[in-house]
């Protein structure tokens, strides 16, 4: 038995479809119910459906064996994972973000808004700029506006939003997609069937 | 005696029965200091985790450490005698303040250090321990060999330093094979450079296995004389029965600045976090004592009681109820106790304790009861 987290939503329903296309179907998944676990004992295969930013919790503690989860979540989250198969599906980019007229004042921190303090942190230590971090969960794209912070850091797929705030885009610095994911210690004991599922992964996403 | 050991929560368990193994090896006990000298660690920071030392001032003003780490005072307080190795197994707690939460926490090691002459049978004795000691936990287990120097040389050996040497040993720990290409595409690497770092990345299976491809990866003295070092242990080892959970993997990168070769993790089945970690660790030994040589792993056994509970679904063996006690009393419980049950005495049934038997005492005679 496999146990995969999927991140809830579109992109859940995505790799879902997947995973069905491999052989790891379980039809009860598309009735209409409120289930947070589904099972084909069948196909050895159980599901957890979590929210994107959990999975690589429930992977990292052995709750699910392998899980789909955002370069963006890995990259924040830190936590010690194999990281086997890029699926190449919710390609973003995370960027450096703000008002369209913005320059930077090289005499003091750049004042970062961001939901990502980790990934923030490490781009800006690698060219040694001080910079101030402010945590934020949500509606990243107002903070500059009404001058909380100087610069944004965060995912942009089309930009639209950032259009329409007035904002750009002054520098992507990490190729975002869904990654497969799996625990060390899931794939020691499973290594066979887990590189199995990747390889046949692999080639369904290679015919696409 | 060995129902008893077999009766106790795995976290208790294990240290008697490792204590036991490692005896049976040679190994000395080593009993830690609870207070040292903060400086000394301070000065090997490079070799402790990323965790804080919890340190106080003593009555004399000094600064002290209370138990950061248990290898840093056996590499410093071993003796070793002419011609011998020092052979030491500790049974200790150890206390840091997580980097995490910044909360001071207790962690509990089994383990073992070897410092001195670290020659092939030595080498494979510690992995042949940490087979056993894994055994111990659980049949089902894997200990993950992988070897440090190997995959620093094969870097050396390609050019790739600094930053992209970084990068690069991120891709080979996390097995991240599609980041690895992109970046060495981005950097311009070799494409026969490119897919030696693919094969080091993706490399598993049993030592015997992955040898003639780890072969093909040597290109220079150093990695030649790391694939000898593998090679000699897979030969000591092959015969023996815990061979078969023996794998290597060169994704396991831990510690780079601490370990220079071998390097050991060990997995049982139902945790999902390493239980062994160990490994070489020569720069310590030769920058604290002068001379190298120094291998060693500790078994973490917080935890355990979660993922290994006791399944004994009885708190004890027999309850005694009595309402008047006398002399008799205590020579019956005696006995009991002598013929190796667990027995526990008390005026009324108490709630929530559960016992395989349960005996009324009343005018020197113990009659069973239903519970």
């Amino acid at each position: 038995m496999i146990t995969i987290a999927l991140p809830k939503g579109r992109l859940g329903d995505k790799v879902y479809n997947l995973f069905a296309s491999i052989g790891y179907d379980c039809s009860e998944i598309y009735d209409d119910n409120r289930k947070l676990v589904f099972e084909n004992k069948e196909n050895g295969v159980r599901y957890l459906l979590v929210k994107p930013s959990d999975v690589a919790v429930y992977v990292y503690h052995g709750a699910a064996d392998i899980g789909i989860a955002g370069k963006d979540i890995l990259d924040e989250c830190g936590l010690s994972l194999y990281e086997l198969l890029d699926l190449k599906l919710g390609k973003c980019s995370m960027c450096v973000a703000a008002p369209n007229e913005y320059r930077e004042d090289p005499s003091r921190p750049i004042r970062v808004a961001t939901k990502f303090p980790n990934i923030a942190k490490k781009h800006y230590m690698s060219f040694n700029r001080e910079i101030e971090i402010i945590k934020l969960n949500g509606s990243i794209e107002i903070a500059p506006l009404v001058g909380l912070s100087d610069v944004i850091v965060d995912i942009v797929e089309t930009g639209t939003t950032l259009k329409e705030n007035n904002l750009r885009v002054f520098e992507k610095f990490l190729p975002i997609s869904a990654r497969l994911i799996a625990n060390r210690s899931s794939y020691t004991f499973k290594k066979d069937e887990i590189d199995s599922l990747c390889d046949s992964l692999q080639k369904v996403l290679e015919e696409k | 005696m060995q129902n008893f050991i077999n009766s106790l929560p795995t976290e208790d368990r294990l240290p008697l029965e490792l204590s036991k193994l490692y005896e049976q090896f040679g190994y000395q006990k080593y009993c830690m200091s609870k207070f040292e000298e903060y400086g000394f660690y301070s000065d090997n920071r490079d070799f402790l985790s990323t965790d804080g030392i919890i340190a106080f001032n003593n009555s004399a003003g000094k600064l002290m450490a209370l138990k950061p780490d248990i290898t840093l005072s056996i590499v410093k307080n071993a003796r070793t005698l002419p011609f011998a190795n020092a052979r030491y197994y500790y049974n200790e707690n150890v206390y840091r303040i997580s980097e995490d939460t910044h909360d001071c926490k207790e962690i509990k090691q089994c383990g073992i250090e070897l410092l001195g002459n670290v020659d092939s049978h030595a080498t494979a004795e510690i992995v042949l321990l940490a087979l056993k000691s894994l055994d111990k936990i659980d049949s089902n287990f894997s200990l993950i060999i992988s070897h440090i120097a190997f995959v620093s040389s094969a870097l050396e050996d390609a050019g790739i330093i600094g930053e992209r040497r970084r990068k690069i040993l991120g891709f080979i720990k996390r097995k991240n094979r599609h980041d690895l290409v992109r970046f060495c595409e981005e950097n311009k690497v070799d494409k026969a450079i490119t897919e030696r770092l693919i094969k080091i990345s993706s490399i598993s299976g049993n030592l015997n296995e992955v040898l003639p491809t780890l072969k093909e990866l040597v290109t220079s003295d150093k990695t030649a004389a790391a694939y000898d070092e593998l090679s000699a242990l897979c030969d000591a080892l092959c015969q023996m029965d815990l061979y078969k959970n023996l794998k290597f993997d060169l994704s396991v990168l831990n510690h780079l600045d601490y370990y220079n070769g071998i390097l050991l993790q060990g997995y049982v089945k139902n945790s999902p976090s390493p239980v062994l970690s160990g490994g070489r660790y020569d720069s310590l030994a030769k920058k604290i004592r002068g001379d190298g040589g120094a291998f060693g792993f500790a078994v973490y056994l917080d935890g355990l009681n979660l993922h290994y509970p006791n399944k004994s679904k009885f708190d004890c063996d027999a309850i005694i109820i009595y309402d008047q006690s006398d002399a008799k009393l205590l020579t019956a419980v005696n006995d009991m106790c002598k013929s190796g049950q667990k027995v526990r005495v008390e005026r009324k049934m108490p709630d929530g304790v559960k016992a395989k038997k349960v005996f009324k005492y009343e005018n020197g005679n113990l009659t069973e009861v239903a519970e």
